[in-house]
């Protein structure tokens, strides 16, 4: 391996872990407002990372897709969360299902899976990116988890952000981004996908009056 | 000969910067704080002082009571001949090892608790209480952080880690690497009772840990507790830098090498104290219950360091 | 030879003699002088076979034959002479306690008994370790549990005690079956044929009754050993027995649960797949963190005892799987490391278990309680067991330079070899082992200042507390025996491991790859991934703790000391009632855990009748769901029942009916022996 790859190799790691460092941090916090901060932070991480991506493979085009992650995700999304988060009123994710510091340690174990899940994978990989492989897979599961477990709407739905986040990163490491109208179509998905999102936690938060899903199951009587 | 001569030296230096390594954050957090604080020095002559009053001994305490800030002093200066201060391979290289290190530092807390139980006072008992749950879970963390740094070196011994660290520097930006700092960081900050786990200033408030178990303590006693806790925060310093960043330690016995280390150790505790004066001062004491939340993230992250230092071979 | 006679006799003579002499001084002295002279004579007798001789071999004797026409068969090799040496040093230590601990039961209980059971149940743990067949082992097993049956019921007149004995005795034969089969299975069905013979017939099994073997061996041992889900009798009959017979089974009787997992997996089945270790691993790493998590809760010092006996088991256990997993691997140094590392906290746990019992003992005979939120002040009252109890606390919480610090420095440096393995499946089980381990030594030392800072430290909490005096001068003796032997186990590693290397070159395929460790001062991990010297450090503490009040003196710092009153707030005067409590020290943890504890915790406030500004009391009772008693056993029972009521059809109570079972009994006995 020369020097250029091995740099590189390492700077995708490097990015990667920061990256799942702020999916993390999310599991840590408590308030709305830190969790969007730091979904915000990752959005940025991962919008560098694409840059780095793009220099070390060579890739132009994943300097566009940065700048559109760059603009939608860490500062449209955000700001459209704030301003939801001030409409529906700022509920704390005070009790979530499972309790943080569980949260943290099942997370950990998470990543643990991930790295055996994708051994076989990193194994054949020639990339030099594939040392960076295991924390997107782990990415992923975080974001599943902080939907799964935590009960605020609007909480989950930085999860499923978190989760995309994942998705897009693997995506990066493993091809230097697919191609880039199916990337953009992407964005299209997450973007309609959270407004319905937004519109739905808008009719729960009317409807309730509080945007903790568990008051979905009174739907059923 | 050179070499005991050398650990000699360098217990004699830890001794001797310690004071001034607290007095450094507490005048540092005091400019941020616009105030203009205390000289760095002003910890010696507080030494000073406590060695030259009188103990006050509660009448309800035992002979443990006084025997304890010997026993955690000489565990903790134990420490420092054993931690590479300025040169590695130290001649006590093989009298023991990172684990050593950390039962060793136990061994003192051990007491110390003992020692908060004794005069029989509430807040001894809580203070007591406090500092071995907090201990209690930060251990995996601790471990886990030598697990990563020794598979990462092939040893758990300080002098080899340093070595092996010094021999390959790419390793350094290696997430497993930053990742176990990060952790081993916040551990220190448990450890020794920094922000935002315990506020080292406080000398009366129903949050205080440290301060809560050593309330009873004066005259030379208390000197000695509060040297002993100059010295751990200096060894967990010593530790962060010098196995995470091994530059500038002396691999040769010459005096030039000696003191390119000793200017190097300063210019890293020194940076290492502003960052914790920063963090200090920007951030506010976490609630006793929060405190293991914040160590379950420090465990992660040491759990993630050996993942990616153990699975990626 | 000779010692082995003398050993016999000497028990023998013991439990004779306890039951003629009686409930006197005479009947205690004649006990404890059997017992004591049976374990020194056991002792020896280990001490010699272990001791390398002039040919540098170990002294083997041969298989003989115990009494003719029985076909018990009796031998002594490198594992048996070790474990006897644990009988010997705890026996020692515990006969010479019993003899003054044993008069508060003078005129109350039945003295005969406790002196004889105690002999009958020392010399059936000698003949353990050397059964070598399957007949000799499983008799003597029996022997020892029902001995031990009768110990833990000497206060028969407690539903407690009883309560406690009843759950005893169904585990141990519930495992006690499972050995049977195991046995049955492992020598095809000759219970006669020698360990040897067993050994070629293992190897010629098919791995899937290996397997079955294994596994019935685990559960058997483990019932014994107390590994969860299989310890709840532990912690019910280890503290209502007297103090030194719970010593005695905390210390050396759940050790025969290990011994008998070395002897059958690792010595006659050899070695096994990968999982048997992982198995081991697992289950020794869940019995150490939940064993020090109920210890944690609890706040009677002898049941909190029992609980950390569970969680060194499971430290042991840790050790024992991560050496079997090396071993599955080939990986021969790392595997003799981890087995040495479980053997060395064997006998360093006996060692400081024993002497905490025997301190708790102490307490409980001085104070008449056992409750620790009514002892305190404890240490000006009662120096040497304070001394003795706080040895035995440092060395139990690892901390240096004492013995469990060498044996869990051990363990933890097989376990960091845990990248040498190939699989990453299994090898991530290392760290994570790692980290179980550390959160377990640091819970303990958590639980251990708990433990003596609440019982001995500070003012006393209750009158007898207050009036409490020092133990007789044979209990403060065989505690500092014990002492000595924790600290001597500690500082003397370097003889110590290469004895237990030459214990386990000749089990398993261990015997291939001797082990050499550096007989300097460090210990050597191999490939010197890590040195340490206990010694060393022992001795640089040492030195510092005279060092620094010499330097001070020179330096003429002010050395007056003035005695005045705690600082209470301003507050003058403090009372007992001011003080920390032993549930109030474990609650930050009680919190940090709740997911687990699942504490339910009740407040009842009666105010005064005329206003309700004035409480008149307040009562707070907290408990924690016992997880293992409520979801495991209870469904078992409820089902054992159920099976109960079925089979009670049976009993119509005609004699007719009777007859006719019998008739279909021996109908089907007869069909199946033509076959």
């Amino acid at each position: 391996m020369n020097d250029h790859d091995t740099l590189f190799a390492q700077l995708s790691t490097l990015s990667a872990s920061l990256v799942l460092l702020f999916g993390i941090a999310l599991l840590w916090r408590r308030s709305l407002g830190a969790y969007i901060k730091a979904f915000r932070w990752q959005s940025l991480v991962l919008s560098l990372a694409f840059v780095m991506i793009g220099y070390f493979g060579h890739d132009p085009e994943l300097y566009i897709i940065a700048a559109a992650l760059l603009a939608l995700k860490v500062f449209i999304i955000p700001w459209y969360l704030t301003r939801l988060q001030m409409r529906v009123g700022t509920e704390r994710e005070v009790q979530p299902y499972v309790n943080i510091a569980t949260s943290l340690i099942v997370a950990g174990l998470l990543v643990m899976l991930a790295y055996a899940i994708t051994r076989p994978l990193v194994m054949v990989s020639k990339l030099p990116t594939r040392g960076a492989i295991p924390l997107a897979v782990g990415l992923i599961f975080v974001g599943l988890f902080v939907i799964v477990s935590r009960r605020k709407a609007l909480t989950q739905i930085v999860g499923f952000l978190v989760l995309e986040n994942g998705i897009a990163l693997l995506a990066a490491l493993c091809t230097y981004g697919i191609p880039l109208i199916v990337e953009l179509g992407v964005f299209l998905d997450v973007l309609m996908g959270f407004l319905v999102m937004q519109i739905i936690v808008y009719h729960i938060s009317s409807t309730f009056e509080s945007i903790d899903v568990e008051q979905l199951s009174q739907l059923k009587h | 000969m050179t070499g005991y001569l050398l650990e000699i030296g360098q217990a004699l230096l830890a001794l001797l910067l310690a004071p001034g390594l607290t007095g450094f954050i507490r005048w540092v957090k005091a400019r941020l704080q616009g105030r203009r604080g205390a000289p760095p020095w002003q910890p010696y002559y507080d030494l000073r002082k406590l060695f030259g009053k009188d103990v006050v001994v509660s009448k309800n305490a035992s002979w443990l009571f006084r025997f304890a800030p010997y026993m955690i002093f000489a565990s903790t200066l134990a420490v420092t001949m054993i931690v590479p201060l300025v040169a590695a391979p130290l001649p006590f290289d093989a009298v023991g090892d990172l684990l050593a290190v950390v039962y060793l530092l136990l061994l003192g807390t051990f007491f110390l608790a003992l020692a908060g139980l004794d005069p029989g006072t509430p807040f001894g008992g809580m203070g007591a209480s406090r500092e071995m749950t907090i201990a209690a879970i930060a251990e995996p963390t601790i471990a886990l952080a030598i697990f990563g740094l020794a598979v990462g070196a092939g040893s758990t011994n300080l002098g080899r880690i340093v070595a092996q660290t010094l021999a390959n520097p790419g390793g350094v930006i290696n997430p497993g690497h930053l990742l176990g700092f990060s952790a081993l960081f916040i551990v220190m900050l448990a450890e020794t009772g920094r922000m935002p786990v315990d506020n080292p200033s406080t000398h009366l408030e129903l949050t205080m840990i440290h301060e809560a178990m050593i309330l009873e303590y004066s005259g030379r006693y208390l000197a000695l507790i509060e040297w002993a806790a100059a010295l751990k925060l200096l060894v967990f310093f010593s530790l962060l830098s010098n196995l995470f960043l091994p530059w500038g330690v002396a691999t040769a016995l010459t005096p030039g090498a000696l003191g390119v280390a000793v200017i190097a150790l300063a210019l890293k505790l020194a940076a290492l104290a502003v960052t914790v004066a920063v963090l200090e001062t920007r951030l506010a004491k976490l609630r006793l219950f929060r405190v293991p939340e914040l160590l379950a993230v420090s465990f992660v992250l040491a759990l993630l360091s050996v993942t990616s230092s153990f699975l990626l071979r | 030879m000779t010692l082995l006679i003398l050993m016999v006799t000497a028990y023998v003579a013991g439990a004779v003699g306890a039951l003629l002499f009686g409930e006197g001084a005479a009947g205690r002295g004649v006990a404890s002088f059997g017992a004591a002279v049976g374990s020194g004579a056991g002792l020896a007798l280990g001490l010699t076979a272990i001791a390398p001789g002039e040919s540098g071999q170990m002294l083997i004797l041969a298989p003989m034959r115990l009494l003719p026409l029985t076909g018990m068969m009796l031998r002594l090799d490198g594992l048996s002479a070790f474990f006897l040496i644990i009988v010997g040093l705890i026996g020692l230590a515990v006969a010479l306690y019993g003899f003054s601990y044993s008069t508060a039961y003078e005129g109350r209980y039945s003295l005969r008994m406790l002196g004889a059971m105690l002999n009958v149940l020392l010399l059936s743990l000698s003949m353990q370790v050397m059964a070598d067949n399957a007949l000799t082992f499983l008799i003597v097993w029996e022997a020892m549990s029902l001995s031990a049956y009768w110990l833990v019921l000497t206060e028969n007149d407690k539903g407690e005690t009883v309560r406690a004995a009843v759950w005893y005795i169904a585990m141990t034969h519930a495992g006690f079956a499972a050995l049977v089969a195991m046995f049955l299975l492992l020598s095809g069905g000759d219970l006669t044929a020698s360990f040897a013979g067993m050994r070629e017939n293992a190897a010629a099994l098919s791995p899937a009754m290996r397997n079955v073997i294994f596994l019935l061996a685990l559960f058997g041992f483990s019932t014994k050993a107390g590994v969860v889900p299989l310890h709840v009798w532990l912690p019910m009959a280890h503290p209502v027995a007297p103090s030194h017979v719970s010593a005695l089974m905390s210390g050396v009787v759940i050790k025969m649960g290990i011994y008998g997992l070395l002897r059958v997996a690792l010595d006659l089945l050899g070695s096994g797949p990968v999982w048997w270790g992982g198995i081991v691993l697992g289950a020794g790493a869940v019995s150490a963190v939940l064993g020090v998590l109920y210890a944690l809760m609890e706040h009677d010092l002898k049941r909190l005892l029992a609980y950390h006996s569970v969680e060194n088991i499971g430290i042991i256990l840790i050790g024992i799987g991560s050496g079997m997993i090396f071993q599955s691997y080939g990986l021969m140094a790392l595997a003799s490391l981890g087995f040495i590392g479980g053997l060395y906290h064997t006998v360093n746990h006996a060692a400081f278990k024993a002497l905490l019992f025997l301190g708790a003992g102490s307490v409980l005979h001085a104070t008449h309680t056992s409750n620790m939120e009514k002892m305190g002040g404890l240490i000006k009252r009662m120096p040497v067991t304070a001394f003795c109890f706080l040895i035995g606390s440092a060395a139990i919480s690892a901390l240096p330079p004492l013995n469990g610090f060498a044996s869990e420095w051990i363990i933890f440096q097989s376990l960091l070899g845990g990248f040498n393995i190939p699989k990453p499946e299994v090898a991530v089980m290392m760290p994570i082992a790692v980290g179980m381990l550390a959160l377990t030594s640091g819970l303990a030392a958590a639980c251990f200042v708990k433990a003596f800072g609440i019982t001995f430290l500070a003012i006393p909490r209750s009158g007898e507390a207050g009036k409490a005096s020092e133990a007789p001068l044979s209990m403060r003796a065989a505690m500092v025996l014990l002492a000595l032997a924790c600290v001597a186990l500690g500082l003397t590693p370097f003889i110590v491991v290469p004895a237990l290397g030459q214990v386990i070159a000749g089990l398993g395929h261990l015997s291939d790859i001797p082990v050499r460790f550096t007989l300097g001062l460090s210990l050597d991990s191999p490939n010197g991934f890590g040195r340490m010297s206990p010694t060393l450090i022992g001795a640089g503490l040492l030195l510092l703790l005279a060092l620094v009040p010499m330097v001070m003196l020179l330096l003429r710092v002010n050395w007056k000391v003035r005695v005045g009153e705690s600082w209470g707030c301003g507050r003058l005067g403090q009372t007992p009632r001011m003080e920390y409590t032993a549930t109030a020290f474990a609650e930050p943890l009680r919190r940090v855990f709740a997911e687990l504890y699942r504490p339910t915790r009740e407040l009842t406030i009666d105010f005064h009748p005329e206003s309700k500004y004035f409480v008149q009391s307040i009562e707070y009772r907290s408990e924690i769901t016992p997880w293992f008693e409520k979801y495991l056993y209870e469904p078992c029972l409820w089902l054992v029942r159920l099976l109960a009521t079925v089979v009670r059809r049976l009993q119509s109570g005609s004699l007719n009916a009777y007859l006719v079972y019998v008739t279909i009994a021996l109908v089907i006995l007869l069909l199946t022996a033509r076959i």
